[in-house]
């Protein structure tokens, strides 16, 4: 049997990407980013575009067509670099954002004279 | 003393993430390779994997329209196959054409035909009197790289039945019950099972393409092509038993044709669809109703692509060829005329109108300029894109390998395989009211699929270089069998 052929590959390509994005999600946990339903989206339009560019590569080796194969694996791997670098600055905003060392050391100046 | 040998320490966490990066490049990888071999798969190649219909895989409901996507613009008139059919009209050239005595010397309509068209006759006779013998000279010194090629091409066109050579009255009904062939017809139910019936049979001969029309009087040749049983002197009359057009289309195979020109004559669609043409044919009359097939090459008493619009088979393109959802306009196409009654297909309309208003690469990648980049104008009464077929007819023998050119149908972006990126594109372009996408995929197509500069598909004598668009398949390149 090929399994290439077969609903075999679907079933492989699905339990990958829940992998990728259960460690996506780690990933984001440890360095302080919470993901919120919605920015999901970017994630999993991300995790389209790159596997479009792969099969994009691959389909047209296939049928024989190089040039296509070259320079669509340029400008959609272009697109994916660019587009993960922005998705993941977007994430990284969505961290809660740290207190003002100032204000701490205000408030502490305030708690000690009200002591 | 030997330190003990400690796992790293590694945290569910840790084996998450990694294991997700992991998945990501080995889904991509997959993905590759998935696309590797869908793009080689031979279920790509529509209409050579499949006898049980499913090559007509193009949802054609929601394209139907009432009329077909040609327009009529006046008064119509029928094509004089003697002087419009090039193979008809050169043959006579070159048969009468005394340098002597000139265009006089020629016979009645070639003499009132070329007085008329002028710039024809030129084409024609640089043909006849510069071409032909660079050619010959061309041939002799490189043609040896396409005789697989040319091999194929005879191999395919070698089983070939006998072309009709009767007049319709004779030829197209039952023979008799001691052929097979009641000379009752015999009563059909229904006309729309008897056309699913035709259909399916039609698929089970070979067929990849089948669409039914009621016949349009104005397709009939006025006067015939030779040897098809009429009187060339007189016009025809048609036959009150062409009631229904049948088409039946067969791609030309797919490798040969990307390595185009030419690595692959069209021999191979226009004997397969010969086959299945004369097999309907003979089914047809075995049920007791008149049929006549109408082939290729020259074997027609009709023309054939407005016929395949009214079957809704597909639109009449920039280049003059029918292009099909599923096959674009690599394809071959045959015709029978019956008197069977069948229920009509209606024309379809799936943007290609739009679409050859913008694309033109078919015109920009032509080397003899036979393409207009014009908008249609009216021809017959009929508005359509003109083509130069003296031009196009001279390319035919300005470069070498088989006779005849299929750059057109080739750079064609209809005329892909059936991969999933093809089958998308082509599923957006015609369901995108907005045109955008016509627009995008026209410039990608030129980014992605480009061609040779078209005058380097010339033969060395003419400047060119011998191209051809893709290199060509495995299986026909000579100089890797033969030794010379």
């Amino acid at each position: 049997m090929d399994i290439l052929h077969s609903g075999f590959i679907w079933f492989g390509e699905g339990i990958l990407l829940v992998l990728a994005l259960t460690g996506i999600k780690t990933w984001c946990e440890d360095r302080g980013v919470r993901l919120r339903f919605w920015s999901w989206i970017p994630i999993v339009l991300w995790l389209f575009l790159f596997g479009f560019t792969c099969t994009f590569i691959g389909t047209s080796l296939g049928e024989g067509e190089s040039v296509a194969a070259v320079k669509g694996g340029i400008i959609l791997g272009l697109i994916t670099l660019i587009s993960a670098a922005g998705i993941w600055r977007f994430l990284l905003q969505l961290r809660p954002s740290a207190p003002d060392p100032n204000k701490i050391k205000e408030a502490m100046e305030n708690e000690t004279e009200t002591k | 003393m030997k330190k003990k040998f400690s796992p790293p320490r590694f945290s569910r966490r840790s084996f998450l993430k990694t294991a997700g990066m992991a998945s990501v490049a080995a889904g991509g990888a997959g993905l590759g390779i998935w696309g590797y071999k869908d793009g080689k798969a031979p279920e790509s190649y529509s209409g050579w994997e499949s006898f049980q219909g499913a090559t007509q895989y193009f949802n054609r409901k929601s394209f139907a329209v009432d009329t077909p996507t040609y327009r009529k613009v006046g008064e119509s008139s029928r094509v004089d196959a003697r002087s419009e059919v090039i193979f008809y009209r050169f043959s006579e050239l070159n048969r009468q054409w005394r340098d002597e005595t000139g265009v006089q010397g020629l016979a009645s309509p070639w003499q009132e035909y070329y007085l008329q068209h002028p710039a024809e006759l030129e084409l024609d006779l640089q043909l006849k009197k510069e071409i032909f013998p660079k050619y010959r000279q061309d041939e002799q010194k490189y043609g040896s790289r396409f005789l697989l090629a040319t091999a194929w091409a005879q191999a395919m066109g070698a089983v070939s039945p006998r072309p009709i050579d009767r007049p319709p009255e004779e030829s197209d009904f039952p023979r008799g019950e001691e052929y097979g062939e009641p000379k009752t017809p015999l009563p059909m139910k229904d006309r729309k099972k008897t056309s699913l019936l035709i259909k399916q049979v039609a698929y089970q001969l070979g067929a990849t393409l089948v669409g039914i029309a009621p016949l349009n009087p104005d397709w009939v040749y006025l006067y015939p092509m030779k040897n098809r049983g009429f009187d060339p002197a007189s016009p025809i009359n048609v036959p009150k038993h062409w009631q229904n057009a049948i088409v039946v289309g067969t791609p030309m195979s797919w490798d040969p044709f990307f390595a185009n020109p030419n690595y692959g004559a069209s021999d191979d669609a226009y004997s397969r669809s010969r086959i299945v043409a004369f097999r309907l044919a003979a089914f047809i009359r075995a049920l007791g109703y008149a049929a006549r097939p109408h082939t290729p090459g020259t074997a027609y008493d009709l023309m054939v692509p407005p016929i395949l619009v009214d079957a809704g088979l597909g639109e009449q393109g920039r280049h003059s060829v029918v292009i099909t959802p599923e096959l674009g306009s690599n394809f071959r196409p045959a015709i029978i005329t019956t008197n069977l009654p069948l229920f009509s297909d209606k024309p379809i309309d799936f943007g290609v109108q739009d679409f050859c208003k913008t694309c033109k690469i078919c015109a920009k990648q032509c080397p003899s300029g036979a393409i207009t980049m014009e908008e249609p104008s009216a021809i017959r009464g009929y508005l359509r894109y003109q083509l130069n077929i003296s031009k196009c007819h001279n390319f035919w023998y300005s470069k070498l390998g088989n006779i005849g050119c299929r750059i057109c149908v080739t750079v064609c972006p209809y005329s892909r395989k059936a991969n999933w990126i093809h089958k998308t594109a082509l599923q957006v372009i015609s369901r995108d009211p907005t045109h955008l996408s016509k627009q995008v995929l026209t410039q990608l197509q030129e980014i992605f699929y480009p061609g040779p500069a078209p005058q380097d598909y010339y033969m060395p004598s003419l400047g060119g270089k011998n191209a051809s668009y893709r290199e060509a398949p495995w299986w026909l390149r000579s100089e890797d069998f033969i030794s010379w």
